[in-house]
């Protein structure tokens, strides 16, 4: 009996030298296959219909096992291509019928991907995240809530009521303060790191730091989670002034990532961000 | 440089570099939130596996240094492998636990997935 196969896409390519994929392996350690159309490039692979169709897909990508073996995969292919050309990563999980509907697809939105395609060529992204470490944010007053206020002395309930009201207040006064802080400081960091990039995004801070695991301290509150889109042979350079940025501030730590293809500009470079 | 891009794929060895290696989150978060969206033939409700991914963060975050000191436990934790499970059942748990993370002391952070979530849903064409 014969299978049949969708059509996964990883990426949008050009000037792709089809060559380099033979020896890139897909989802499932499946052939990765260019479809191409004119100048552009898409980068393929057969996935079976059984396993890849519909709710077949959605439940194996709610399965945490399955979900990092096509994580890798995607991104593996995405990587392997934009150390070679210039690339537009899919959003995981775009799945077609057959090859003709991805040459369909290319030859209506052409103009676009060969306008964002322009835009990345020759850069990368780096991933920025800084945190403030327990005090970094604190003010200079009232910054934690005060113990239990001595009040008048226990004279009855209303009194009591009244200070519980008033350190309520505080405790959501110094929270409101710590947030400010860390939002005014996230822009800051951004605006600095910005001047440095071509392009740059803001994306939603996360709530657990990455270290917060096997017994460790979380180590602090997310105040930026950024994506900086450089010139590839800058990356290197942009680390070390992004570090250089931070290593300025007492209590702030910082984690750079990448190079990434460019994940996070594959609808351009505008500036809109995910948040604010 | 050895290896231009920090890509860890499986089973090859870690690069070192002046960045850290791309962990499994730092994965996810880029070819799950990120990237462009096309809507393709078939349909995947991304605003389901984003959901999943707040819950996966919650532990995920972590998974490569787990594996490193051997711990698996999450591909045994019902909860986290949906198996015979309905999904539906499923994704209507995760709301109501996000709608209760977001009522939560942490707002300003879920406030920003919740405007992330509903800026998705356009951004879907």
């Amino acid at each position: 009996m014969s299978e049949t196969y969708l059509t996964w896409v990883y990426a949008v390519a050009r000037d792709l030298d089809p060559a380099i994929l033979v020896s890139v392996d897909g989802i499932g350690g499946g052939p990765v296959r260019p479809v191409a159309d004119a100048a552009l490039t898409a980068v393929t692979g057969p996935v079976p219909a059984g396993a890849f169709g519909g709710e077949a897909l959605q439940r194996r990508l709610s399965e945490p096992g399955e979900l990092e073996a096509i994580a890798r995969a995607h991104h593996g292919v995405i990587a392997a291509v934009a150390a070679a050309c210039p690339v537009l990563p899919l959003r995981l999980g775009t799945v077609y019928h057959d090859d003709d509907r991805v040459r369909e697809l290319l030859a209506q939105r052409r103009d676009e991907f060969a306008a964002t395609l322009g835009q990345l060529a020759d850069r990368v992204e780096c991933g920025v995240k800084v945190w403030a470490g327990p005090g970094a944010l604190a003010g200079t007053a009232a910054s934690e809530p005060a113990g239990p206020t001595a009040g008048p002395g226990g004279r009855d309930r209303p009194g009591a009521g009244a200070a519980y009201l008033s350190r309520r207040r505080a405790q959501l006064a110094a929270r409101d303060d710590r947030q400010l802080r860390a939002a005014e400081r996230g822009a800051a960091i951004h605006a600095e790191l910005s001047a440095l990039a071509a392009a740059a995004r803001r994306h939603p801070l996360q709530d657990q730091p990455p270290a917060a695991t096997a017994g460790q301290e979380a180590t602090g509150q997310m105040v930026l989670n950024g994506a900086y889109l450089v010139p590839s042979a800058g990356a290197a350079q942009f680390t070390a002034a992004a570090r250089a940025v931070v290593a300025d501030l007492a209590g702030f730590r910082l984690e750079v990532t990448g190079p990434w293809p460019p994940y996070s500009f594959a609808d351009g470079t505008g500036t809109e961000d995910d948040q604010p | 440089m050895t290896q231009p891009w920090a890509a860890t794929p499986a089973g090859a060895p870690r690069m070192a570099g002046r960045t850290e290696p791309a962990s499994l989150a730092d994965i996810l978060e880029r070819v799950l939130d990120k990237g462009i969206v096309i809507a393709g033939d078939i349909r995947v409700d991304l605003l389901d596996i984003e959901l999943l991914t707040i819950r996966l963060r919650l532990v995920i975050a972590s998974v490569d240094r787990a594996r490193e000191m051997g711990i698996d436990w999450w591909e045994h934790d019902p909860s986290l492998s949906s198996g015979a499970r309905d999904l539906v059942e499923e994704n209507r748990e995760l709301r109501e636990r996000v709608g209760e993370l977001e009522a939560g002391a942490a707002a300003p952070v879920d406030e920003q997935d919740e405007r992330r979530r509903a800026g998705a849903r356009p951004a879907r064409r």
